[in-house]
C-alpha cells in the first residue's frame, strides 16, 4: 500500500470535526486546571490528556453513530497516551526498580521504546478495528530513491538551518563531550524511537486517516496545527508559545515529506538527524531548553 | 546535554525528549524544595554601564567599567564611590579553595599545591596555553576543577583526577564567532558544587556535576557577561555585565513543588473533575455534531 485513496463516500467534515473538538477538549483539560490546581507538579505527565482522549474513543467505539471519529480518535490516543507513558517512564522505572535503575539516559531510552509500543499497538488496533474505507496509510513498505534523496536533502537542510539560526534562539550553544561520550549510545537511539513513534502518531495515524476523507493538503494543514498545538503540553513552567507557530511548520514540512515521497521513513530520518542535533548540542536551561 | 529524572523537560515531539534538564540532586545550593527565592537573576546596580572587572568579599564589591573607572562600593553593590588613581583589579595569583590550592602557569600548565606548600604540575592536565588563566574549583566538590584554555575550550578534572574536555562553545550563527569565555567562579567554601562560566554572547552556563553537564543559567542577564564573583558570605554570585551589576542568591534549581497527600489528593480530584467534564462535553458536541443523517454517510461501515 503506498498511498491511501479517499474514500468517496465518507465526508471530511466529521473527521474534521473530531479534530477539532477533541483538540478543543484536550486544550481545556490541560489549560482549565492552571486557575484552581498547579497542574504541571501534580500531573507533570499529563495523564489528563491520555484519559480525555480514551474516555473519547470508548464512546466512539460503543456508539454507531460516532463510528467516523475513531480514526482521529485513535490517533489522538497514540499521542496522548504514548507520551504519558514516555513522559513518566524514568520515575516508573525508578518506583519499580528502586536502587537497581539503570542510568537516566538508559531510563530515557526504555521510555522510548515504551512510547513505540504503544504506538504500534494503537497503529495495529486502527489496522484491525477500522472499516477498510477509513484506514490511514502508515506509508511503512515504500522508501525509494525519492525518500532516500529527501532525506539527505531534509537532514542537509536541518544542519544548516541550525547553523544558520541564532544560536541562542535554539539553545544550540556548545558540545559537553563529557555527558555526550556517557549518554549518547542510549539518546541516539532513543532519539530514532522517539522519531518514528511520533511521525507514525502524526504523519502516519493522524493526517493517514484524514487523508482518507478530505484533500491531502488539508490533511497535511490539519496534522501539523495539532502537531503544533501539542507542544503546549510539553513543557513544565507553562505553555511554549514560541514553538508552538515552529513546530507548526515543521510539522507541515514533514507531512508535505511524506505525502511526496509516498513514504514515512524520509519524515523519520529527518527527525530522528534533528532529536540527535538537539541531544547533542542543545545547552539545556533552568526551565528544560 | 543533561538526562536525568528528577525533572522530565523536553521537547519530546520535535525533539528529542532528551535534551533534558534535569537535577538528580537538584541542588545548586543546600536549600530545600519548595524555597521560594525569587528571579535567577537580579540587577542590583549600574544599569546601563558595562563592567569588566569584578572582586567581591562580604558587602565589599570593586568594579572595573568598560571606561577604565574603578568604583567601590561597601554595601553589597546598591551604591558606588570612584577609588582614586582607578587602581586595576587583578586576580589572585593562585586560587585556594577549601583546602586546595590551584593555578595556572604563564605557559599554561595547570599547578597543584602539595601539602608542603609546593606548586607542582597536576598529574594528566592539560596544557592549556598561553596567557590561559581562568580556573576554579568548588570546594564541596575536592578535586573538581574547571578551567579554561586560551583556544576558549572548557576543561574539567573530576574529582578522582582524569582531566577532560567538558564544554566546546559553538557559533553564535554562521555571520557570528564563538563567544568567548570571559570569567569562571566557584565558591571556596564548601556551599554549592556549582561551577559559574560566563562568556560575552551566551551570558552565564552553569555545572552542578563538576563539569560534566551545563545548564544554560541566563533567565534576566544580558548575553555578554564579562566578570563573575562568587561570594561565599553573601551566598551570592555577582556578576558584571554589559548592562551592569547583577547578583544570584545560592537557590535551588527550578522543580515542580512537593504537596502533601491532602493537597494532591484534592489537586488530582480537581484535575479529574475537569477532564472527565470536558470529554463529556466534547461527546456531546460529536455526537450533536457528527450523527448520521444529518449527511449522507450511512455507507461507512462501523
Amino acid at each position: 500500500m503506498i498511498a491511501a485513496k479517499r474514500a468517496a463516500s465518507a465526508p471530511w467534515w466529521p473527521a474534521a470535526a473530531t479534530l477539532v473538538v477533541s483538540a478543543a477538549a484536550l486544550g481545556a483539560a490541560l489549560l482549565i486546571p492552571n486557575a484552581f490546581s498547579d497542574p504541571n507538579g501534580v500531573d507533570p505527565n499529563v495523564i489528563r490528556l491520555g484519559a480525555v482522549s480514551l474516555l473519547l474513543l470508548a464512546a466512539a467505539f460503543m456508539s454507531a453513530r460516532l463510528a467516523p471519529a475513531r480514526p482521529v480518535l485513535l490517533a489522538l490516543v497514540a499521542i496522548t497516551t504514548s507520551f504519558s507513558l514516555f513522559a513518566g517512564g524514568p520515575q516508573l522505572l525508578q518506583d519499580v526498580l528502586g536502587p537497581r535503575t539503570p542510568p537516566a539516559a538508559a531510563q530515557i531510552f526504555w521510555a522510548s521504546l515504551a512510547q513505540l509500543v504503544v504506538t504500534a499497538i494503537v497503529a495495529a488496533l486502527s489496522l484491525r478495528l477500522l472499516a477498510a474505507e477509513l484506514r490511514p496509510s502508515l506509508r511503512l513498505t515504500h522508501f525509494g530513491i525519492r525518500g532516500a534523496t529527501a532525506s539527505l536533502i531534509g537532514v542537509a537542510l536541518i544542519v544548516g538551518l541550525a547553523l544558520a539560526l541564532p544560536a541562542s534562539l535554539l539553545g544550540r550553544e556548545g558540545l559537553q563531550p563529557v555527558a555526550i561520550a556517557r549518554d549518547l549510545s542510549w539518546l541516539g537511539p532513543a532519539s530514532v524511537l522517539q522519531a518514528l513513534s511520533q511521525e507514525l502518531q502524526f504523519r502516519g495515524l493522524l493526517m493517514g486517516a484524514l487523508e482518507r476523507v478530505a484533500p491531502r493538503g488539508w490533511a497535511n494543514v490539519a496534522q501539523a496545527a495539532f502537531f503544533g498545538l501539542t507542544h503546549v503540553a510539553v513543557n513544565y513552567q507553562g505553555p511554549v508559545g514560541p514553538f508552538v507557530p515552529v513546530t507548526i511548520a515543521v510539522g507541515l514540512v514533514l507531512g508535505w515529506v511524506v505525502q511526496r515521497t509516498h513514504s514515512l521513513w524520509p519524515a523519520v530520518i529527518i527527525h530522528a538527524a534533528g532529536d540527535i542535533g538537539i541531544t547533542v548540542a542543545v545547552v539545556s536551561g533552568l526551565y528544560g531548553f | 546535554m543533561r538526562a536525568s529524572t528528577g525533572l522530565l523537560l523536553a521537547l519530546p515531539l520535535l525533539g528529542a525528549g532528551t535534551a533534558l534538564i534535569t537535577t538528580t540532586s537538584n541542588a545548586e545550593s543546600g536549600g530545600t524544595r519548595g524555597d521560594s527565592p525569587g528571579a535567577w537573576w537580579s540587577q542590583v546596580s549600574l544599569a546601563g554601564t558595562r563592567i569588566t572587572a569584578l572582586r567581591t568579599e562580604g558587602s565589599h564589591v570593586t568594579v572595573q567599567t568598560g571606561s577604565r573607572q574603578t568604583l567601590q562600593s561597601v554595601d553589597g553593590g546598591r551604591t558606588f564611590s570612584p577609588q582614586p588613581g582607578n587602581p586595576p583589579i587583578t586576580s589572585a595569583a593562585q586560587l585556594v579553595s577549601g583546602n586546595q590550592t590551584w593555578k595556572i602557569d604563564p605557559s599554561g600548565a595547570v599547578l597543584r599545591g602539595t601539602a608542603r606548600g609546593e606548586m607542582t604540575r597536576d598529574p594528566g592536565s592539560p596544557n592549556l596555553g598561553t596567557g590561559a588563566h581562568l580556573i576554579a574549583a568548588p570546594a564541596a566538590l575536592p578535586g573538581v576543577v574547571v578551567a579554561v584554555a586560551a583556544d576558549g575550550t572548557v576543561w574539567r578534572r573530576a574529582g578522582d583526577g582524569g582531566w577532560s574536555e567538558s564544554l566546546l562553545l559553538l557559533p553564535m550563527s554562521l555571520a557570528q564567532g564563538v563567544p568567548r569565555v570571559t570569567s569562571v567562579t566557584a565558591f571556596t567554601r564548601p556551599l554549592s558544587g556549582a561551577v559559574y562560566l560566563s562568556t560575552d554572547g551566551y551570558s552565564v552556563l552553569v555545572t552542578t556535576d563538576g563539569g560534566d553537564d551545563w545548564i544554560r543559567a541566563n533567565p534576566g542577564l544580558p548575553d555578554s557577561v564579562y566578570a563573575l564573583s562568587a561570594d561565599a558570605a553573601a551566598r551570592s554570585v555577582y556578576a558584571g555585565t554589559s548592562d551592569g551589576l547583577w547578583v544570584h542568591r545560592l537557590q535551588m534549581l527550578p522543580a515542580p513543588p512537593a504537596y502533601s497527600d491532602r493537597a494532591l489528593a484534592l489537586r488530582w480530584m480537581g484535575i479529574s473533575l475537569v477532564s472527565v467534564a470536558v470529554a463529556v462535553a466534547a461527546l456531546a458536541l460529536l455526537i450533536r455534531g457528527i450523527a448520521p443523517g444529518r449527511t449522507g454517510h450511512g455507507s461507512m461501515r462501523t
